[in-house]
């Protein structure tokens, strides 16, 4: 596996830079074999020519002496002709005789007169007139044959020191690999500013659609928007739109939310009104029983016993009802007896449904947390549980502490939560809000509800039913008393 | 002052034996040829210039400073009557004795005096002149007495020729030539004025470095200036002579003086060149 992110993933102010200094390095790499190619070959040619213009001189200096075999004007002529010719750098001449013996060379130590040519340095050069050159070594060899009336009378032979050429190509490459160098660092840092400013736009666009997914919708703002490029402000225009869209439906949904509870209200209130008649009855009965039979002590004492309990029910169910819809209790704490009203709520759906609830609430004491809202969350499951479980089912709630933490786990016999609407409690970032149509809209409120507590929650599907587990933070009592 | 030569040359050069053809330029008014064999200053513009200037004050007419590669050549000119005078070896002056009159002498360290020198290129080892046997040898012309003539009068002493006693050998035309090719070894002896190596050995210091002198001759008459016999009356020619003498009293004379490192001129006799010519006879004896 490389040890590198694959390219693709690699940020665009990085990839284009580096594609930049790619395409320098190949276009310089090219640029530099062509013009090195083409430096060789004029060097090449130049240096024919002007090897050729030093023997074109030499051989007409040198012709007349070498017809007469003088070896004095014949060195006197090499000698002089050293470092007269500009670009031709000869280490050394020799005059050739038609014998191979030397008539005069401008190194006589080296060549001296009427010594036969030495074997290995006649074998670089040439046996026609001609050019031969070895970069390797920095040398050229250059042979000319001397002819008076057709007859060859010798030939001059020159070793050239092309040293100087290929300084020259050196400090090319050189000059070559300093320029397309800085180019390619010049045109990378280029465009990592180019790419850095022209993805800005991008930035500002995540860190809205950053904010977005926390659950701050905004549009960007209008300054963004003027110093972008036209494809950038499309993309902010529709974002806003987006945003505009996005808003719209939370205030919708909000409303719908409240109709929703208004709606449970109606229910409930026609439920407690069925908890509050039942009693009615038994009561009126015992009323009756009370006028009836009021010389009788025990019969008093049970018919008012029994109008206690009736009374006590009613208050009970009224109570429950005025803590949940009127509001009015410490936001700051829970009560455990807060919890345990909820049942009283719900009486009525469990009583139609023929449901056994099971209460748990192993809560000891209050806790430092929003009770209005645990009681929200907790109802909502409650009733949730109730609607979906069949006839005759079991649901069960059980409040617990634990670890600083508040666990309510609530569970029924239902045919299971469907996915969507688990998301609605489970979803770690910004829920969005049902449509108008869609049901679901307690449960998106309770998921609002328990990111609000900074809590999460936790759908299990079992063989029969869900279990939802919310787990909501507890402050601890030093911050509480802090608070 | 070529073309002033080349109209001598070619009227001249149609009669080049007849006594006509001997007759004295100087007797022209409109100029005066003076010839020089190469020394050492065979290129010095500059000298060229200040001797024709001074000779031309001198001698009140145009004065055409004369200059062949070799000393064959002047002797030639001045033989056939194209030159009114010339500065020769002293070769030429014994060999043409009978046809030829002293002008004068130059004075070289205060005498009218000099040696010839034979050379080695510095690696050499010789360290005599028998040590150069078998050695390539500069000579610098035929015709001149310290450049070939003692040599060869040295190798007929010993019964030889340049050819048996040197492996190979060469004319380089000039002084300074001889010790280039010795220095730069394409010979490794030759011959050469004593005058001319003294002198270069102080101007051209790197040149004569490479060099190292194995023999050094007898004193010798130093090469004269010299006119044809049959014009050393006229008067363009005393003048010459007389211009030549009082060199060290005029100050363009001086400086031509110091050019040349001379110390004047003095009028020579033909007994100065005695040795000369008794070596020439032994060498065309030999021949």
């Amino acid at each position: 596996m490389s040890r590198f992110p694959r390219l693709p993933a690699w940020p665009l102010t990085l990839k284009v830079p580096l594609l930049v200094a790619a395409l320098m390095i190949a276009v310089a790499v090219i640029i530099s074999q062509i013009v090195l190619t083409r430096l060789v070959k004029d060097q090449e040619t130049n240096l024919t020519l002007l090897a050729n213009a030093y023997l074109d001189g030499l051989s007409a200096a040198v012709l007349p002496a070498v017809i007469r075999g003088d070896v004095w004007e014949t060195f006197d002529v090499l000698d002089r002709a050293r470092g007269q010719y500009s670009g031709v750098e000869a280490r050394y001449a020799i005059v050739e005789l038609p014998d191979g013996s030397v008539l005069a060379a401008s190194d006589p130590t080296s060549f001296p007169i009427h010594s036969p040519v030495p074997a290995e340095l006649r074998s670089k050069f040439l046996n026609k007139d001609g050019l031969v050159i070895n970069d390797d070594v920095g040398r050229a060899w250059l042979t000319r044959g001397l002819r008076a009336e057709g007859f060859s009378v010798g030939q001059i032979l020159a070793e050239i020191d092309i040293a100087s050429l290929l300084r020259i190509r050196s400090q090319v490459v050189l000059t070559l690999i300093l320029v397309n160098g800085a180019l390619a660092i010049a045109f990378s840092l280029i465009g990592y500013f180019a790419v850095k400013h022209m993805l800005q736009p991008l930035g500002v666009l995540s860190r809205y659609v950053e904010r977005a997914r926390e659950g701050r919708v905004e549009p960007i703002p209008e300054r963004y928007r003027k110093k972008v490029a036209s494809e950038f402000g499309q993309l902010f225009d529709r974002f806003n739109a987006m945003a505009r869209a996005v808003s719209d439906r939370e205030t919708l949904a909000s409303h719908l939310a409240e109709q929703d509870k208004y709606a449970m209200l109606g229910r409930l209130a026609s439920g407690m009104a069925h908890e509050v008649n039942n009693p009615l009855g038994g009561m009126m009965n015992a009323i009756d029983t009370i006028q009836s039979h009021s010389e009788d002590p025990e019969v008093l004492s049970k018919s008012l016993d029994f109008l206690k309990r009736g009374l006590a029910g009613i208050r009970n169910v009224v109570r429950a009802a005025l803590v949940t819809y009127k509001g009015g209790s410490d936001t700051s704490l829970l009560t455990p007896t807060e919890l345990d009203d909820l049942p009283f709520l719900v009486q009525h759906e469990t009583g139609v449904r023929r449901l056994r609830l099971d209460w748990r609430n192993r809560v000891p004491e209050p806790l430092a947390i929003d009770g209005p809202a645990v009681r929200q969350i907790t109802l909502n499951l409650l009733l949730n549980a109730c609607a979906a479980s069949p006839f005759g089912g079991a649901v069960a709630v059980e409040a617990s502490r634990s670890d600083g933490a508040l666990r309510i786990a609530v569970s029924d016999e239902g045919p299971g939560l469907p996915q969507d609407m688990a998301a609605l409690l489970t979803s770690a970032g910004r829920i969005a809000a049902p449509s108008r149509e869609s049901k679901g809209l307690g449960l998106w409120t309770t998921g609002n509800l328990i990111k609000r507590l900074n809590g999460v929650a936790a759908v299990e599907r079992r063989e029969t039913g869900t279990r939802i587990v919310v787990t909501l933070p507890v402050k601890t009592e030093a911050a509480r008393h802090a608070a | 002052m070529i073309p002033a030569v080349s109209r001598r040359s070619i009227l001249l050069g149609t009669a080049a034996a007849s006594v006509s053809s001997i007759l004295p330029a100087a007797g022209a008014s409109e100029g005066f040829n003076f010839g020089l064999t190469p020394l050492f200053l065979d290129n010095d513009i500059e000298l060229l210039a200040m001797v024709e200037r001074y000779l031309t004050k001198r001698l009140e007419r145009p004065i055409a400073l004369i200059k062949r590669r070799t000393y064959h050549e002047i002797s030639a000119m001045l033989l056939s009557g194209q030159l009114d005078a010339a500065w020769i070896c002293d070769d030429p002056y014994v060999q043409y004795q009978d046809k030829l009159a002293l002008l004068a002498v130059p004075l070289y360290r205060h005498k009218p005096l000099y040696q010839t020198y034979v050379i080695v290129n510095d690696s050499n080892s010789a360290q005599s002149f028998d040590d150069i046997r078998g050695t390539v040898h500069a000579f610098s012309d035929p015709d001149s007495t310290s450049g070939y003539l003692v040599t060869r009068w040295m190798l007929a002493l010993r019964q030889t020729t340049p050819a048996r006693f040197f492996r190979d050998s060469f004319f380089t035309y000039g002084h300074r030539n001889v010790i280039r090719a010795v220095g730069a070894g394409l010979a490794q002896s030759g011959s050469i004025d004593g005058y001319v190596w003294e002198v270069m050995t102080e101007r051209e210091p790197e040149l004569v470095r490479r060099t190292r002198i194995v023999f050094k001759s007898e004193w010798l008459g130093f090469p004269p200036i010299v006119t044809p016999m049959v014009i050393r009356d006229m008067p363009a020619v005393k003048a010459l002579g007389a211009a030549l003498l009082d060199m060290p009293t005029d100050p363009l004379g001086q400086k031509i003086l110091s050019v040349l490192a001379l110390d004047g001129f003095t009028t020579g006799t033909p007994d100065m060149y005695e040795s000369t010519k008794e070596k020439w006879l032994i060498v065309k004896a030999q021949v």
